[in-house]
């Protein structure tokens, strides 16, 4: 093995349903496509209008040429046709611009909609089940794949009817003046269709195969980035840029084999229309040579004029769909990484039914206690037991610390008591079961700072406002200066309003936990529970942060998770969580009962 | 514009490719347009001709049959050439600026987005592929074709080859300069909220937990779908502004076409021109127009390409805070370390670091407490050479840093950071980051110095456990100690460890500090850490204070 980091996991550790069938992203699309409104209806239709104003040039053209070559007439008898052909022009143009923009205008719409829901689905989720993923890869669905539905909306869809359409139109039209090139008309464009259904099976599976590699490759790319400083000092960087450029090059292999396939889709119908004009072209020069007579009466020059012009136009409509016909093998394949993604598309968004309104209750600031009755615990993959089934009051206003081992699952229980992660058995906060609260009243009753939480791009004091969005100045520099955050800002040329990045690069780990902290403090819970709140800090720190933990959780429940036993000192009860049980260390003893026991 | 020709060498490797692109879009228009016009002249002729059997009726056919072929060979083999090549072209340009982001990114005070980054490396270098598919092929034969076409007009009807000319330049230079420059600023915001979107979606997987603790989804939902809305209003004004200029190419056609034909007919009036070679004109006229169709519908995007060309080019001019020197001097032997008169600060005029010195012999451990934010990760950065310091010199074996490659002194000094990531792949593709070459017996015996083995034993598929992105599957206190495996496993004679055992309870952490000494037999090792130290773990414990170190009780190892 080269000095890589290896591939990314399978997503068989993810356990994705198996993607749609091919049946249902239709429907799926079908279904968005319900969010173009009338802006995709006139999408559809303008074009179908400027085709029939294309038959009225080509005969106003055809029958200037046949006056004027074999009629003789002069050019001044001929103004009026040619002032009217200039007209035709000008309202096709009209007509294909707006539909150009009335398509542009329908697809932003069903982009928008798709990707509110796809935010929206992501937010419902679990943080386990959302953290299970690979970020680059979701954030990659949002942004990319579903701007790979661009094509199907705004060319695939119109060059369908088009394609379904006007081909009968044009051949209705050459019918007056010849027969014969009609019926060819009508002959060879079914043909078409029926090749591009067979290339077309082929261009979906190395679609499909494409959205799957551009997701690894956004993935690959996210986790290298976070860690690029790592594997420079360990020398790595070569041997990565290597394995970036195999993923890439696997990711072009496959983007040339859709590629191919939809060429040789167009080179199939490229090859039936060359064959259908060059056919009209033959007919009617045989017919002017007389030594073909499939006719009454003499062919004039503007009728085969007519029939030539038209020729081309009659396979025009089938040539720019087999164009785009990747167009929708893409989307396709887009829905499915997306549906592999997020499990499935927001049957919401396909439906285009409306979003449940979240009900909102009043705030109710009342000490809440927790009561756990046969609560279990298991690692995601469901291979190790965290805590057999254990019954556990934690009396309203109580503080608690959580000690136990690294890795013993003393955040995955927090997670559990915050509606974070699934559990088993029953849990109730207060009087309510747990998953009966609406979350929003969930979340104004119980707050949660996890270990390792997230700095999000914008200024510290805006991180801060995470927990209360209407806070004002001097509410903010408070809970910063509760939670020690001020120590380190006020150092800063800006102060609270320093702008930190994604991960909250730029400041310590022991910094950045303390501005997540702050965040609590702008919130009114009846329970708060923290993971590690005084990792990275110096003692003397850890010791003015906790006071203004202690200060805060004053007549609210409190539990902390945390190695620190200067921490668990200043608790009034210790849960010890050991083999699979916790254990209660300290009078007030909490009511702690093991199932097996 | 000028950015976007600094990308000129990376193309220049693949240029067989383009040549051979070029060449074959060429054939397939001259064949396109040749193939209409002879059409026209051959149908008007057999019209016009009277003795049928004296009419050359195969030569025509034949050719409209060959011509046709052709136009179907050539533009497949087009098509399927320059996506090749432009795919190829991408991929250089991903691996060169991976190469060249690297270091400079890893070492930049700057907080680089990652969800930015991200973006630049896949969206953005994608969407340079509109430089040559898109915007300079089809221009490019568009004008052969277009020089063509005037020239036989020119001869055939001067009048209206003079007025075609014109309108092909129009078509073909002003109308995509007119686009290009309107687009601009649209095509640049649109590169730029695709990056914020993708941002907004990191911001929400990364921060998930947060997010919902603090019922803030709502308001980070409107966040995205703003820049989403913005995003899809800057499209639509980009594919209204690309139907204006293709309105007006059409205009452009239909207004030679309708001149062509006028003076067309008063030659025919005038006998100067037959009628079979006026159809004929007519319809190679139409047909050359074809060439600007592709054109317009790249040059819309040009503006996103040039944005991303700066982005990518502003990426990889990024600053490297430390170069390596032009002769670098081998490492001097031994493991010893001196810091002499090390002065540092982001912010000069209040330095973190003041004239602090020491000095650490080979093979012995010093630890360094401290308060929160007092400069520790600094100076282990500056020991790993990951910037330099404002004055002073810090010498490993006894040779300046400043004068070493930093290959060399990275395989030297090893550093576990405070927030050292675990990567996707399996528990031993994250060891072997560290020695890549390092057999499952070493991979062991490093997950036993950090307290991991018996962890890992427990999984099903031991060392070929997958693990997710951030290591998330593991719990904070086990990532940590797989990164500190990592840092043990490799081959350097230092070892700065900035608080490896954060995330470790009281008693994996004394067991881990009793180990030190036998897990790194014979190495430096500098220890920057909170903790409380039983006896023996390092030979001396110094205070980092108002930016120097002082040894409060020198030679004799603290107590806990």
């Amino acid at each position: 093995m080269t000095k890589t980091v290896g591939h990314a996991p399978d997503r068989a550790s993810a356990a994705p349903s198996p993607a749609s069938a091919p049946a249902s992203q239709r429907a799926q699309l079908a279904g968005l496509r319900r969010h173009g409104g009338l802006a995709l209806g006139i999408a559809i239709a303008l074009p179908l209008a400027a085709g029939l104003v294309l038959v009225g040039q080509a005969y106003l053209l055809s029958r200037v040429l046949g006056d004027a070559i074999s009629g003789g007439r002069p050019l001044v008898d001929l103004a009026p046709d040619i002032a009217a052909f200039a007209a035709l022009l000008l309202l096709r143009m009209t007509l294909v611009f707006l539909g150009d923009c009335a398509a542009a205008k329908a697809c932003e719409r069903i982009k928008r909609r798709l990707r509110d829901a796809l935010t929206g689905r992501l937010i419902d989720k679990q943080s386990e089940w959302v953290h299970a993923r690979t970020s680059g890869a979701l954030a990659g669905a949002i942004v990319d794949q579903v701007e790979a539905l661009d094509g199907y909306f705004s060319r695939f869809l119109p060059a369908t009817i088009q394609a379904g359409v006007l081909p009968l139109i044009f051949a209705a039209a050459v019918l007056p003046f010849d027969g014969v090139v009609c019926l060819l008309f009508l002959l060879t464009v079914p043909m078409i269709p029926l090749f591009m259904a067979l290339v077309g099976w082929g261009a979906q599976a190395a679609s499909d195969a494409q959205a799957e590699k551009l997701s690894r490759l956004s993935g690959l790319f996210a986790d290298r980035l976070r860690g690029l400083q790592t594997l420079m000092l360990f020398g790595c960087m070569d041997a990565e840029a290597e394995a970036i450029r195999t993923a890439t090059d696997e990711l072009r292999r496959r983007t040339l084999r859709v590629l191919r396939i939809a060429f040789l889709s167009s080179a199939v119908l490229e090859f039936f229309a060359a064959l259908g004009v060059a056919g009209v072209a033959l007919y009617v020069g045989l017919t002017f040579l007389d030594m073909v007579d499939a006719r009454f009466t003499n062919l004039s020059l503007q009728a085969g004029l007519f029939c030539l012009l038209m020729a081309p136009e009659v396979y025009q409509p089938l040539r720019q769909l087999a164009a785009h016909y990747h167009d929708r093998a893409q989307a396709k394949g887009a829905l499915a990484e997306i549906a592999l993604q997020f499990e499935e598309i927001p049957p919401a968004v396909v439906r285009g039914a409306a979003s449940v309104a979240l009900t909102s209750f009043a705030r109710c600031p009342q000490p809440l206690g927790f009561t756990a009755r046969g609560l279990s615990l298991q690692t995601p993959d469901g291979q190790t037991t965290l805590l057999l089934p254990t019954d556990l009051i934690i009396p309203a206003r109580r503080h608690v610390a959580l000690l136990g081992a690294s890795g013993v699952g003393k955040s995955t229980l927090l997670n559990a008591l915050a509606r974070l992660r699934p559990f088993e058995g029953s849990l109730q906060l207060g009087e309510d079961r747990l998953e009966e609260i609406p979350e929003a009243d969930l979340r104004r009753k119980l707050a949660i700072v996890s270990q390792r939480s997230r700095l999000f791009h914008g200024t510290i004091a805006d991180n801060i406002c995470l927990g209360c969005r209407d806070a004002d100045d001097a509410m903010v520099r408070r809970a910063a200066d509760i939670a020690c955050v001020t120590a380190f800002s006020d150092r800063l040329l800006a102060g609270l309003e320093t702008p930190v990045g994604e991960n909250g690069l730029g400041l310590s780990g022991g910094e950045a936990q303390r501005v997540a902290l702050a965040r609590l403090y702008l919130t009114n819970p009846s329970v708060i529970f923290l993971d590690e709140p005084t990792a990275h800090l110096d003692p003397d720190t850890e010791a003015r942060v906790l006071d203004g933990i202690l200060a805060f959780a004053a007549g609210r429940t409190l539990v902390v998770a945390t190695h620190a036993l200067a921490i668990a000192d200043r608790m009034d009860t210790v849960l010890t969580f050991r083999d699979a049980r916790l254990v209660t260390a300290r009078r007030p003893a909490l009511h702690v009962q093991d199932h097996a026991a | 514009m000028k950015t976007l020709l600094s990308f000129h060498p990376l193309f220049a490797r693949h240029r067989g490719g383009f040549l051979t692109a070029l060449l074959l879009s060429l054939l397939t228009l001259t064949a396109g347009i040749v193939l209409l016009g002879l059409s026209g002249w051959f149908l008007t002729a057999a019209f016009l001709t009277t003795a049928a059997m004296s009419f050359n009726l195969f030569g025509p056919s034949a050719a409209v049959r060959g011509l046709s072929l052709l136009r179907i060979l050539s533009r497949y083999g087009e098509k399927l050439s320059g996506h090749d090549t432009t795919l190829r072209v991408l991929a250089d340009i991903r691996n060169w600026l991976f190469l060249r982001v690297g270091p400079s990114a890893a070492q930049s005070h700057h907080a680089l987005r990652r969800g930015d980054t991200v973006s630049r490396l896949t969206a953005d270098v994608d969407t340079l592929d509109s430089i040559f598919i898109v915007a300079a092929g089809p221009l490019a034969t568009g004008i052969v074709v277009a020089f063509g076409m005037s020239a036989v007009l020119m001869v055939l009807l001067p009048a209206a080859g003079l007025v075609y000319a014109v309108a092909m330049a129009s078509a073909l230079l002003r109308v995509p300069a007119l686009l290009s420059t309107f687009t601009r600023r649209t095509g640049a915001s649109i590169v730029c909220l695709s990056a914020d979107l993708r941002i907004a979606a990191f911001d929400l997987i990364d921060g998930h937990a947060d997010l919902i603790a603090f019922s803030s989804t709502d308001a980070m939902r409107a966040r995205s779908d703003a820049i989403a809305a913005k995003l899809a209003a800057a499209r639509e004004r980009l594919a209204c502004i690309a139907a204006i200029a293709t309105s007006a190419i059409t205009f452009l056609a239909g207004a030679t076409i309708i001149t062509v034909l006028a003076f067309g007919l008063q030659a025919l009036e005038a006998q100067a021109l037959s009628g079979p070679l006026l159809v004929g004109l007519l319809l190679a006229t139409l047909g050359s127009f074809e060439a600007t169709a592709a054109v317009v519908r790249q040059v819309a995007k040009f503006g996103n390409a040039v944005t991303a060309a700066e982005r990518l080019r502003a990426l990889a001019d990024l600053p490297a805070p430390v170069t390596d020197p032009q002769n670098p001097v081998p490492l001097g032997l031994g493991a010893s370390l001196v810091l002499e008169n090390i002065t540092y600060g982001h912010d000069a005029a209040r330095p973190v670091l003041r004239s602090l010195n020491l000095a650490v012999e080979a093979g012995s451990r010093i630890a360094i407490h401290g308060p929160s934010g007092g400069g520790k990760s600094t100076l282990a950065s500056l020991l790993l050479r990951l910037r330099d310091p404002d004055a002073g010199r810090i010498c490993v074996g006894g040779v300046d840093l400043r004068d070493v490659s930093q290959n060399a002194l990275h395989r030297r000094v090893a550093l576990l950071e405070q927030d050292a990531p675990v990567f996707i792949g399996t528990i031993r593709d994250n060891l072997r980051i560290a020695l890549h070459d390092a057999d499952d017996a070493a991979c062991w015996a490093a997950l036993a110095k950090a307290r991991l083995e018996s962890t890992v034993r427990a999984m099903p598929m031991g060392l070929a456990t997958p693990l997710s992105e951030g290591g998330l599957t593991l719990s904070a206190g086990q990532a940590r100690r797989l990164c500190l495996a990592r840092t043990l496993l490799s081959g350097a004679g230092i070892l700065v460890l900035d608080e490896p055992t954060s995330g470790l309870d009281r008693a994996t952490e004394l067991a881990f500090l009793n180990d030190l000494g036998e897990a790194t037999a014979g190495r430096t090792v500098i220890l920057i850490t909170h903790a409380a130290l039983p006896s023996g773990v390092v030979d001396r414990v110094l205070h980092l204070r108002d930016g120097r170190l002082d040894d409060p009780c020198s030679s004799i190892p603290a107590t806990a």
